[in-house]
């Protein structure tokens, strides 16, 4: 088994940094605020993201479960 | 004109920030300045209004700006897309929330967040639970007189042992934090758990530490890995503190 579980995928780490910067963090509200628009589309492509990542997982732990 | 937000952070010593920040550029590729007041800083650039374009790529250089300056200094990371119209709007900003900022600096000086999320097919997993535990004596509804063998009885059965088995998974997933939370205990780890987010996801958490005990931390996570083979263990990080900064500025 790979013991190296910090991990170095791409896809993971882009997903992981995206769903921070995009939904965690200090926020500010109110009229003064200059919005961007479209970031929830962005985080949309975000759960899109985890969907794919999640099928990957999942088919490498469905490999583990066979193998015990 | 606007100016992008991307961390709070003391202004101690300001000198080695503005040598930090000097040559550095925002996202529409303006320098980065501070506004301050008193203590503590905000990082910022100017931006246009027509610049303010929300994509991945742009997401991905306002997480890296902040990356860059929290491997030097203890910051409070902004969502992306925090803007206000001037500095003198910052600055009353920093100084309305003075004492709440300086709170959660407090909280995570020289401190790390890592990420562990732990996949697994859960209907897989309790497939090999069913198979394990045919022996056992699963509870079910009992044939008696006022209830004959019938679809009604097997749908409660079949629901009965579905609900036995989530029962059991979810047992089982309790049992996987709680031996690995004990131990982070001991290193002071700060945790926030979710578990069973998706059928995939079995557990998602953040942890804060402090940034010299992060071995430690991956030993942890190696440790209940291998304990749990059946298991798919994924830890990112060193990030900012983007799960324990709990401000909403108003």
């Amino acid at each position: 088994m790979d013991n190296n579980v910090i991990d170095q995928s791409k896809d993971i780490t882009i997903l992981e940094l995206l769903d921070r910067v995009l939904t965690k963090g200090v926020i500010i509200t109110g009229d003064v605020v200059i919005s961007v628009a479209d970031i929830d589309l962005v985080y949309l492509g975000v759960k899109l993201m985890l969907s794919s990542v999640e099928t990957m997982e999942q088919l490498k732990a469905g490999k583990a479960i066979k193998e015990i | 004109m606007g100016k992008m937000i991307y961390a709070i952070l003391s202004n101690t010593n300001s000198d080695k920030l503005n040598a930090l920040l000097f040559g550095m550029k925002g996202i529409s590729g303006e320098n980065l300045i501070t506004v301050t007041f008193n203590e503590i800083s905000a990082v910022v650039s100017h931006i246009k209004r027509e610049e303010l374009i929300a994509d991945q790529a742009s997401a991905i250089a306002f997480a890296g700006i902040i990356e860059n300056i929290g491997q030097h200094f203890t910051l409070l990371p902004m969502r992306y897309g925090s803007m206000l119209e001037s500095a003198e709007l910052i600055q009353k900003m920093l100084e309305k929330n003075y004492s709440e900022f300086q709170q959660n600096l407090q909280k995570v000086e020289n401190q790390s967040e890592f990420g562990l999320k732990v996949f697994c097919d859960s209907e897989k997993l309790k497939d090999e639970m069913r198979l394990k535990s045919e022996t056992d004596d699963n509870p079910s509804v009992k044939s008696d007189e006022g209830i004959k063998k019938s679809v009604y009885l097997d749908y409660m059965n079949k629901k009965l042992k579905e609900h036995h088995l989530e029962e059991k998974l979810l047992n089982y997933i309790d049992v996987v934090i709680a031996e690995f939370t004990e131990k982070l205990t001991q290193l002071n780890a700060v945790s926030k758990i979710k578990k069973r987010c998706t059928a995939t996801i079995l557990i998602d958490a953040v942890f804060l530490l402090k940034k010299e005990k992060k071995d430690e931390l991956v030993q942890v996570v190696k440790d209940s890995q291998n304990k749990h083979p059946e298991l798919n263990y994924t830890l990112t990080g060193p990030w900012p503190p983007y799960n324990f900064v709990d401000i909403n500025l108003k």
